[in-house]
Parts: structure tokens; sequence; C-alpha cells
């Protein structure tokens, strides 16, 4: 066997992680049939599998390929709005906005991801020869483009945005809005997807050279790689994992509009990346689950007076509050919540990790000789 | 081999159950809804350009269910702070959150999501403005079990376009609040050219849509449109794109929330002193906050209608204002933002009675069709709704006046009765909804084409406009 793949060739930590991940999808997996909580499975669940997938690719870009992206927001919405357009339809008691062409869903779902991969590939060519503060310019232009687009083209969106997208899924899928829990289920499944595909993409030839480019670009484009190419392709792929994101957003809220594109959501989507921990494709689930949890319970907090919307505490301010525990967050560990938890492993929680860097853990790990 | 230590597995269950007992604890309203109870949320903005309308929305919703429904308010000072002991007959009614929207699509589907499935609220009262409006009827499309009670938003789309059986609008639509301020500036300012600046939104071009067909349909020309974005911030670029004042007889302005004040201004460096005989607005020049900025620059101008007539005094307003000045003394009554809210929760409560209690197909099947409003004359003093559940409503419009004290405020000068969503069947379910370039601006009869009555010192005389 394997020693990936036997658990007594596994360190502690990979066997406490790993059982931990399979009972946490165990758990994800029966959830809706416990019946537990429609809301928590239909909204705060699905929610946190679709932005964690979205999260997940700019942590791709940035824990594999030392790219910071703030497109990854802009490319989720225009996958959404594309879908939105193509299959949507009018008419009275359709939807008013958009081209509302009304094509097979299924074909709208795909000429959604392909388009938008496509997208996510020029974006990312023109920004592969910039890096560190540049790039993370270049990339913020593209989600201010992207906002402004989708809000002035009002053939294709406005700043209305496009509605009723749920209505519109393949019929292979049928109708989630009556069977909320297939939604559950394709989004888990993406999600769990989109963690193996990173996992295998990061491991064969061309992500071990992306995290060379990462590491050492011009000692890669010496031995005679092609450093924009390969950030390029990677941009596209990240671009393909954030389209899949924006077509479960879209499917999930029915609606896609330039305001789930713009600044705060993109910050948004950078602050569950770095709650979770911008150095494991795990944090990405971690830091989204985390943040609509604060985002949902915070805002409609009456447990502690004068803390939700219109309350006194913060200026009843949402925003102030997540600050301050992403402040801490920080603050406290550097690398996230997954941070916190490699430090209780390494044993120097209190003192030694305190201000350290955020280490980027090599991809592939030696397995542990058999003692 | 290194083995898993009984204390690692102890941690990994503690998570595990951690997370499952985090799930029941949010699961805990759902047990107790057995009760004959019925949930209603309150949707409106507590961020974004209309953020100073929360108070106003919620102060109107909640006087209704004082009024009807011996609703017992915490703080007369303060609507949002709550109420609490409303029933309708033997059925309780729980106000079971407020929702706080931006004004924009994300947030609204946010928070509707978290007050109709986390809250889980029978019946929503909202949203506020034109783009939530909009999102929130696809949203009730696909939820016919919730009843939607459109707060005070004024786009067209919900109740023409998309108009989802479970939704219902006891006020105006922007268009409908302008209905016949395009005749009083042709026949009373003599305009011929006119250019428009409105928000890029909803509800911008519903308003604007308004003024654009009433002006056309009675020979005017709209030689140029402007449609800054909403949350815009510097208009100057915009006001530029405007004819200059020597080369059109005026400006019509769908330019709302903070944006209105801004726009003037950038007007007024951009082309000199503002002329009020050459700007009419929508209600954002005499309601929601600008009247103490915008109006006292603009004496003289008209503004479109808010389906309310300030100023205006006859036994049943009076009575509704002397009530909502008891319960919220600092809520102006006359406000179209508390008036709105305040007509959706009393047809609630109508519908309640009728249905006994009952929500879903039942409470849609029961909520009027026809309700007493303060502010409606025609049609012996009760707003209609037509089949698409929207109403048929008067609407008066008003001009911009100096009071003794210096202030300037909103006074009645024309009445137009029974304003119907389609303005005459120009608008229909089969048209595209008002955009940048709809509609266009062409000559078509409206119904109350040359029956505009006029207003004088607060009463409505017999004479028409001419």
């Amino acid at each position: 066997m394997s020693p990936a793949w036997n658990p007594a060739a596994w360190t502690r930590r990979q066997q406490i992680e790993r059982g931990l991940v399979a009972a946490v999808l165990v758990l994800m997996i029966v959830f809706p049939a416990t019946g537990i909580s429609a809301y928590w499975s239909h909204q705060i669940l699905i929610r946190t599998f679709l932005f964690g997938v979205a999260a997940a690719s700019l942590i791709f870009l940035f824990a594999y390929g030392g790219m910071v992206s703030l497109a990854q927001t802009a490319l989720f919405g225009i996958a959404g709005v594309i879908l939105g357009n193509l299959a949507t339809k009018g008419g009275p008691g359709g939807t008013s906005k958009g081209l509302h062409l009304g094509w097979d869903p299924t074909v709208a779902l795909v000429l959604a991801i392909v388009l938008t991969t496509v997208i996510g590939l020029i974006f990312g060519a023109v920004a592969a020869r910039s890096a560190g503060i540049y790039f993370l310019m270049i990339t913020l232009t593209y989600s201010v483009i992207a906002t402004y687009t989708l809000g002035q083209v009002t053939k294709i969106s406005g700043f209305s945005g496009i509605g009723g997208i749920n209505r519109y899924t393949p019929g292979w899928i049928g109708n989630i809005l009556d069977h909320p829990n297939r939604l559950y289920y394709i989004a888990l499944g993406v999600a769990v997807f989109v963690y193996a595909l990173i996992r295998y993409i990061v491991r064969t030839p061309f992500g071990l050279t992306l995290q060379g480019v990462r590491d050492e670009p011009i000692r890669m484009s010496s031995l005679g790689y092609n450093v924009p190419l390969h950030r390029t392709l990677a941009f596209g792929f990240a671009a393909f994992i954030a389209s899949l994101a924006g077509v479960l957003y879209a499917w999930w809220s029915g609606q896609v509009a330039p305001g789930n594109v713009d600044l705060p959501e993109t910050i948004n989507l950078l602050v569950m990346a770095v709650i979770g921990g911008l150095v494991r494709i795990e944090g990405a689930w971690l830091g989204a689950f985390a943040f609509i949890l604060m985002d949902n319970y915070i805002t409609s907090s009456t447990h502690i007076p004068g803390l939700g919307f219109g309350g006194t505490l913060f200026g009843g301010s949402f925003n102030t509050i997540v600050g301050v525990i992403f402040l801490v967050i920080v603050l406290v560990s550097p690398d996230g919540l997954l941070g916190i938890w490699g430090r209780l492993f390494e044993g120097r929680y209190l003192i030694r990790g305190r201000g350290a860097p955020p280490t980027i853990e090599p991809t592939i790990e030696a397995p542990e000789a058999s003692q | 081999m290194r083995r898993v230590t009984l204390r690692s597995w102890k941690t990994a269950a503690v998570l595990v159950m951690a997370c499952a007992a985090v799930a029941l604890g949010a699961n805990g309203s759902l047990a107790a809804s057995h009760a004959k109870v019925v949930k209603v949320a309150i949707m409106t903005d507590c961020k974004g350009a209309f953020a100073f309308g929360y108070d106003f929305d919620i102060g109107g919703a909640q006087g209704a269910f004082a009024q009807f429904a011996h609703g017992v308010t915490k703080n007369h000072a303060k609507p949002s702070a709550g109420m609490t002991g409303i029933h309708v007959g033997s059925t309780q009614v729980k106000i079971v959150g407020y929702g706080c929207g931006n004004d924009t699509v994300p947030l609204a589907i946010t928070e509707t999501k978290r007050l109709m499935e986390q809250l889980n609220a029978d019946v929503e009262i909202g949203p506020l403005s034109g783009d939530e409006a909009v999102a929130t009827a696809n949203y009730a499309k696909a939820h016919p079990t919730k009843t939607f009670i459109i707060g005070t938003a004024g786009s067209q789309d919900p109740t023409m376009q998309i108009a989802p059986k479970n939704m219902f609008r006891y006020h105006g639509d922007g268009a409908q609040w302008n209905a016949g301020i395009g005749e009083l500036a042709y026949k009373k300012l003599h305009w011929r050219k006119a250019a428009i600046i409105m928000d890029d939104y909803s509800f911008g071009w519903t308003s604007a849509a308004g003024m654009i067909a009433d002006f056309c349909a009675v020979g005017g020309d709209i030689v140029k449109r402007v449609f800054p974005p909403l949350n815009t911030t510097d208009y100057s670029s915009w006001v530029r794109q405007l004819p200059p004042p020597n080369q059109v007889d005026g400006y019509f302005s769908a330019v709302g929330g903070t944006g209105t004040s801004a726009m003037l201004k950038a007007f007024e460096q951009a082309y000199g002193k503002l002329n009020p005989k050459q700007w009419i607005g929508n209600l954002f020049f005499g309601f929601l906050g600008a009247d103490k900025v915008v109006a006292p620059k603009l004496v003289g101008s008209y503004v479109g209608g808010f389906g309310n007539n300030p100023g205006v005094h006859y036994p049943k307003v009076d009575a509704y204002r002397a009530f909502m000045t008891k319960l919220y003394p600092k809520i102006p009554a006359d406000d179209g933002f508390t008036y709105n809210y305040y007509m959706a929760a009393k047809a609630l409560v109508q519908g309640l009675q009728k249905s006994g209690g009952a929500v879903g197909a039942k409470l849609q099947a029961s909520l009027p069709r026809s309700i007493n409003g303060p502010f409606q004359i025609s049609n012996g003093g009760f707003v209609k709704l037509d089949s698409r559940r929207q109403a048929i409503q008067d609407q008066y419009q008003l001009q911009l006046v100096k009071n003794k004290d210096g202030s300037v405020s909103p006074q009645v000068v024309a009445y137009v009765p029974a304003v119907d969503q389609s303005f005459g069947g120009l608008f229909k379910p089969t048209s595209p909804p008002p955009g940048r370039t709809q509609p266009p601006c062409k000559r078509v009869h409206t119904p109350w084409q040359g029956k505009i009555q006029l207003v004088v010192n607060g009463k409505i005389t017999k004479q028409v406009l001419k």
C-alpha cells in the first residue's frame, strides 16, 4: 500500500488531521439527512462550500504560485453573470434584466465555466510578468473593471444584476428550489473535487514547476522554464475554480449583480482566506465557515444588547466587529486559524510562535520512516 | 510506528460534537414554531444612500400594528427598539427581525434569506429600494409559501414584468408617483425640450420613466438622458453631459438619496446658480431629509409626489398624523417612507383578520384588494390593487414653498386621481422595464391628461390644469 493511503505510515499529526477531515466530511454528508437545521444546510454550509471554493482559488495562487490575486471575486461574478444571461428567460413572469437568452442551462453552465477560464487566462497573461504589489494592483484593477463593466453595461447586467437564475438549472440537476439538498450535495461535491484537484495538481510536474517559479523565478527562468506561461496557466486554473464557485453562487442566491464583485466583496474573500490561513488549501473552507458564521450571527445577535444592527456597540457595525476579530486572529496567528492549529502541534504556541512569519509547508512530505 | 493516542481522538470527537451543538443551537428557534404565531420581518436599509429611512420604515409599519393590532412600542423615540404584544384576534404577530440592506442586490438577498429562512418569517414587509425589490420579487417567485408586501420600493419590475403571485404593493411605483409632473412642466412652465438625469438603477429608471412618459405624452421632448451610478459622490462629469441651461427649457432629476444634493452642487459649479423654474425633481427634492439641503436652493420648483399630500387636511389624514405623531414624535408621518410601510402593515393586519391567522396561500388570498388609505381620496378613499397586486393610487404633485418661519417644504399643487401602473397601457408586462432608454419619448394619451385638478391652499379645486 502506498504510504499516502496507509494510516500506519502517517505521522501523529497526519492521523489526527486526516481523521478529523474524514469525520467532518462524514458529518457534512449526513448533515441534511439528520434534519437538524435546514437553514444551516442550505444557507450556512452551502455558502461555506462555495465561498470556500472561491477562497481556495485565491489560496492556490498564493500558496503555490506566490501570487496574491484580488481578481478571484471578479471571475466568480463573471461566471454567474454569463450563466444568468444565457440561461434565464425574459417576458412576463421571467427575469427582467440581462440578455435572458433562454439557452439550455447545461450549455449555459459549460459556457460560463469555459468563458470565465478563458477570461482568467487573458487576465493572467497580462499580469504574469509582474509580481508583488504590482501584481496585486493589476488584479485589483480587474476587480474594478468587472464591477463597472457589469454596472455600466445594462444589456448584460446593470447595477440591478440578473435575477431568477436558480429557476433555470440543468435537467440532470432538477429543481433546486424545491429540492435544495441537491444544491447542497453539488456544492459539497464541488468543494471535495476542487480540494482533491488542487492537491493533485500541485504534485504534478506543472505544480512542482509552479512552486519553483514561486520560490526562485529567476533561477527557474535560467533553467529554461517559461515563468510567465506557468503563472498564466495557474491563473487560468484558478479562474476555472472561481467559475465553479460563481455558478454555485448564482444557483444558491438566484441573483448576481455588480455588488457581488465590488471592492468590499473582494476584500471579504481575501479576509476569508487570511482567517483560514493562506498557506494550506483547507484554510479556504475554514476561513469561509468562520466568516459566514460571523456574518450571519453577529448581524442578527440579540443576545448581547447593542451588538446587532442598529445597536450601539461598535456603532452597530458588523464590519467593525469582523475587523476586530480579523485583527485578533492575524495578531495571534499571522497564518490564520490553521496556523494556530499548527502551533498546537509544534508546541510553541505561547512564546516562540508569536510574530513568526507565515511558513509555507513543503508540498511533498517525505514519509516518515517506520519506527 | 506511532500510534494514535486516546487524547487526540478525544479532541477530534469534541470538535465534531461542538459543530453539532452549534447547529442544534441554531435550530432552536424552529422548535418553538408550533404555537399560533405569525412571524413578520421588516426589511429596510440601515446602510447606504437610504440608511436614514431605517426608523421611518420600521416606525411606519409598527404604527399600523399599534393602531390596528394592539402593538406596544418599546421606545417612542426609536422604533427599531421593537414592539411587543401585537395580535390579530387570537393570532400573535411576532416581529422576528429587521433586515438591514444597503440598496444593493447581494445584501438584500442575504438579508431576505436570513429573515425568511433563519428567522423563519412567514411575511416580509419590505424592501426599501428599487433594485432590492427586483431581487426580492425573484426570490418571492421561488418561495411561493412566503408572503411579501413591498415596503416603499418604487421599481416597476416587481409587479409588472416579474409579478410573483405572493408579492403585493399598496403604494405607487416611481413612475406613478410622477404622474402629472410632465404635464405641469409643459403647461405651467412651458417646457418643450428637457434633459433628464437619473440614478442608474431600477428606481431611478422607473421614476424617470414617469417623468418622460408624462412629459412626452403632452408633446414635450427629452433631448438628453444622463444616468450616473447610484452612490456617486462626484457628479461633475455627469452634469457636464447635460446640455447647458440655454439649450433646454429645463431638467428633470431622478437622482436620489445622498446624491441629490451632490448632483445639484456639481451643476451649480458647472453652470452657475440654480434656476428653480428650470428644475423639476422626483420625491427626493422634497422628502427624506433632502428638503433641508436641496429645497432651500429650489424654492418654486415643482416636485414629483410620493402618494401623500403634505399640508392637506381632512379628518382621516389628520387622524393618521395625530396617531403617528403621538406614537413616534420624531418620525414624520407625512413622509412616504413612513406612510408606505404603514399601509403595508395595515394590509397585513386586515389579511390576517380575514385568513384567521393562516399564512401562505390563504393569507395571499385574504390580503385586501382594496384598502382605506389616509391619503387616498378617489374611489371612496380606498386604494385598489390591480390584477398584478399593484396599487392604483391617487397622486399629488408638489411645489417647494418658503414658509413664514423661513423653512422650505413641499406643498401640494395638483391632484391626479387613481393613477394606475400601466399609464393607461403604455407600460405592459410584455414591454421592457424602464431603463436608460426606456420608455421612448412618444406622444400618447394618459388617462389623467387634461384632468389634473389644481390644489390651492390645501384644497383640491374643480379647476383643471390648463
